[in-house]
């Protein structure tokens, strides 16, 4: 049982770094840029589909078609902010959700009319890497590509943790996120920083997709399911906070292997409940600190206020 | 005779599709009608399928087979000392089980064609047959287990049938058991089985009827429970399987699960201890194993038609392996079951439409079914024997992916049992699954 609860707990951890990296692009989007972009993770699949495209047709290593590809989709991003995202955040706060839903469809159909139906993975090209694993002391079993993944989500999280913290982009990012007219005051071109965001965001989309098409198989349609345990592992981490993304992915990573211990049908589902219940958790938090104390904000939450309740029972005369 | 695709406006979808995989359709030859002067003398069969979205894959030969049938039935086909012209009409799912449904009925309404066909999965055929059930628009449909046709829709066991327009041949649940207990015992196992059934219809069908069979003929089935389809984790039931040392493993799953469980079970050493990785739902077309590379080889599956079938398709005018090579070269992908399973479904449909003695007679078509008997590129079709009323049965075949011995294709699908099926050759013995094939 222990051995079992051990192999759990490792596998939920290093699936983490697979949502990490899917949920870094979202949170870095709504963090600085504010924008939610429903198009995520058919982006995240467009990477893969050129990655793979670049291996299968041209031949070339699959670091050489991520090298190719990674510039490629933040040109993508670049543009798209540019030209799409800017435009639809003029229009108040609905029309940017429209837009991307829109973007999103656009993208899986456009994807489809290129590449077809076809399942596709990149599995085949790494070889054996796919596949095979580490033998630990004590029964223990890690699988190679999972611990790359994983690592991958550190490295990428800790460069841009520090992009952000000490170089001038970084310090324009956070600036920007903060206050953008006040930024724009002291010279920061709030808008470059939005589009250079939006590259960076649809790069980690990109390598994201990679690595789903290195462990699983995508289609064009692939893209929304991965775009909700993307949604989570942000909601889970803090919005807007990288380093809360990266234990935002493990923690949901856990909950669903830890979850699929107890019964297969909870794996998903704990992952869904751990969700709802860090949502409620920030509600509730959010209230306490409005109302001054956790009695008051769980009432207000409650919708169990004063005021209400002198309505509901008529004696507000 | 004319080929058409759906006039009913151009949509988003269809014309991605325009521009992508399916260009050749409009490259298809538009024969004039004229030939045959009134339009009561043109049969009119709608065929709705998924050709785009993610069941695309399902699709993929149709429009090439309803040009072959166009070709066969270039001068029209006499029935009843009368000549008709065949005009096929092709409409897309879009593999929304809302849009087949939806697609039907706007068909029925504005082309009121003669006889309606659908082929592959129960999100396909399901909402077609109720569609043409409800307007009296004579249906046959292929590829979807019977039991979801007929259970699924609302037939009940012992009662007379509740429908009268819609009818279907396939596989049957009911046959994985005998095919699987077959394949299984052609080599040496110890005989213990860990089922991976998804948390959706399919799984809970094969966890009520095949773990009961499977038992009974002396199987020990340890089962991981049911989970929900897009999983990112199986390490829960590979661990569950290692520890109770199974050596067959059958899945049921939701194809993109298949790779991250197999990949998963790899990794954590469950692949090494296996003999047989026996997968349905998944691992039908070769673009999967192609996914999953040197894991691929070996993989067993199922197969409701394959290249060496010794039968023909009178409605396309080719053999099995004819049907084979003529996908080959025009789709330019290694052949897919679909080629020869929608082969028979234009089979059943001309047969129909023929022995009714009045085609645009729509009870008459019905009628035909009840006693029809149809030579197709699956084999015969009988109506007569059906497990209920207006259903017949097709056979399965025990399959295994193996490292093909020449090119261009690196995966080839071998016949491992005809338990179902003894007219079908075998073309290999079941191999010990072992990585790398």
């Amino acid at each position: 049982m222990f051995e079992q609860l051990l192999q759990a707990i490792l596998q939920g951890a290093l699936l983490g770094g697979y949502y990490a990296i899917i949920a870094a692009g979202l949170s870095l989007m709504f963090g600085v840029v504010r924008f939610i972009n429903l198009a995520h993770g058919d982006l995240s699949i467009l990477g893969a589909l050129i990655t793979l495209s670049l291996v299968q047709i041209l031949g070339l290593p699959v670091l050489a078609a991520i090298a190719v590809m990674l510039p490629l989709m933040a040109v993508i991003g670049w543009l798209m902010h540019m030209f799409l995202f800017e435009r639809a955040m003029k229009g108040g706060f609905l029309l940017p959700i429209l837009v991307t839903i829109g973007l999103g469809a656009a993208l899986q159909n456009g994807m489809f009319g290129i590449w077809g139906s076809d399942t596709r993975s990149l599995g085949a090209s790494i070889g054996s890497l796919a596949w095979s694993s580490w033998y630990l002391p004590g029964g223990i079993i890690l699988g190679k590509l999972p611990v790359l993944i994983f690592g991958t989500a550190v490295i990428v999280i800790g460069a841009l943790h520090l992009m952000l913290k000490r170089t001038g982009l970084g310090r324009a990012i956070r600036a920007t996120a903060s206050d953008p007219e006040a930024a724009e005051l002291c010279g920061v071109d709030a808008r470059q920083v939005h589009r250079a965001a939006a590259a960076i965001a649809v790069g980690l989309a990109a390598i994201a997709g990679v690595f789903l098409a290195m462990r699983a198989q995508i289609t064009p349609y692939s893209g929304p399911a991965q775009l909700i345990f993307a949604f989570e592992a942000v909601v889970i981490g803090g919005i807007g906070s990288l380093g809360g993304t990266l234990i935002g992915g493990i923690i949901l990573g856990l909950s669903q292997t830890l979850g699929g211990l107890i019964s297969a049908q909870m794996s998903l589902l704990s992952g869904h409940l751990v969700f709802l219940g860090v949502l409620i958790w920030r509600i509730c938090r959010e209230e306490k600190l409005a109302h001054g104390g956790w009695r008051a904000g769980l009432k207000a939450v409650l919708g169990l206020s004063s005021k209400r309740r002198k309505l509901a029972s008529g004696d507000l005369s | 005779m004319t080929y058409k695709t759906n006039k009913g406006g151009l949509s988003r979808r269809s014309f991605n599709s325009l521009l992508g995989t399916a260009a050749f359709a409009t490259t298809l030859p538009t024969l004039s009608t004229q030939a045959f002067a009134a339009a009561g003398d043109t049969i009119r069969i709608g065929w709705i399928g998924p050709r785009s979205g993610p069941l695309g894959i399902f699709g993929e030969a149709d429009n090439w087979l309803a040009g072959l049938l166009a070709g066969t039935y270039a001068n029209g086909v006499e029935i009843s000392g009368k000549t008709y012209a065949v005009e096929v009409l092709m409409t897309d799912t879009q593999s929304d089980p809302v849009r087949a449904s939806q697609a039907t009925k706007d068909l029925i309404n504005s082309e009121n064609p003669d006889l309606i066909i659908a082929s592959s999965t129960p999100e396909t055929t399901n909402p077609v047959s109720d569609a043409c059930e409800a307007a009296g628009t004579p249906s046959v449909t292929t590829i979807a287990p019977w039991e979801a046709f007929y259970f699924g829709r609302g037939g009940v066991p012992g009662q007379p049938s509740p429908f009268k327009w819609s009818f279907h041949f396939s596989f049957g649940a009911g046959d994985f058991g005998p095919l699987y207990v077959d394949q299984w015992n052609k080599i040496e196992t110890n005989k213990k089985v860990g089922m991976l059934l998804p948390n959706d219809a399919d799984g809970n069908a094969i966890r009520m009827g095949l773990i009961p069979a499977l038992e009974a003929a002396g199987f020990e089935v340890f089962d991981a429970g049911p989970y929900e389809n897009g999983s990112s984790d199986f390490s829960n039931q590979i661990t569950f399987f290692k520890n109770e040392g199974v050596e067959i493993i059958n899945a049921f799953p939701f194809p993109p699960d298949f790779p991250v469980f197999w990949r998963q079970a790899a990794q954590l050493g469950l692949a090494q201890q296996l003999k047989i990785m026996q997968v349905a739902k998944a691992g039908l077309f070769a673009a999967e194993m192609e996914g999953l590379g040197e894991l691929g080889y070996g993989v067993a599956t199922g197969a409701y038609w394959h290249k060496k079938f010794p039968y023909s398709s009178p409605a396309t005018g080719l053999s099995s392996a004819a049907l084979a090579d003529g996908f080959e070269a025009t789709i330019g992908k290694q052949w897919s079951q679909q080629a020869g399973a929608n082969a028979a479904l234009l089979d059943v449909a001309m047969a129909a439409l023929v022995a009714s003695g009045n085609p645009k007679d729509k009870a008459a078509v019905a009628a035909a079914f009840g006693t029809l008997v149809a030579d197709t590129a699956v084999g015969t079709v009988d109506f007569s024997k059906g497990p209920v009323p207006g259903v017949a049965t097709t056979p399965l075949v025990g399959a295994q992916w193996t490292r093909a011995s020449e090119g261009p294709y690196p995966f080839t699908l071998q016949v491992t049992s005809n338990a179902l099926a003894p007219d079908v050759p075998l073309t290999a013995d079941l191999a010990p699954y072992k990585i790398g094939g």
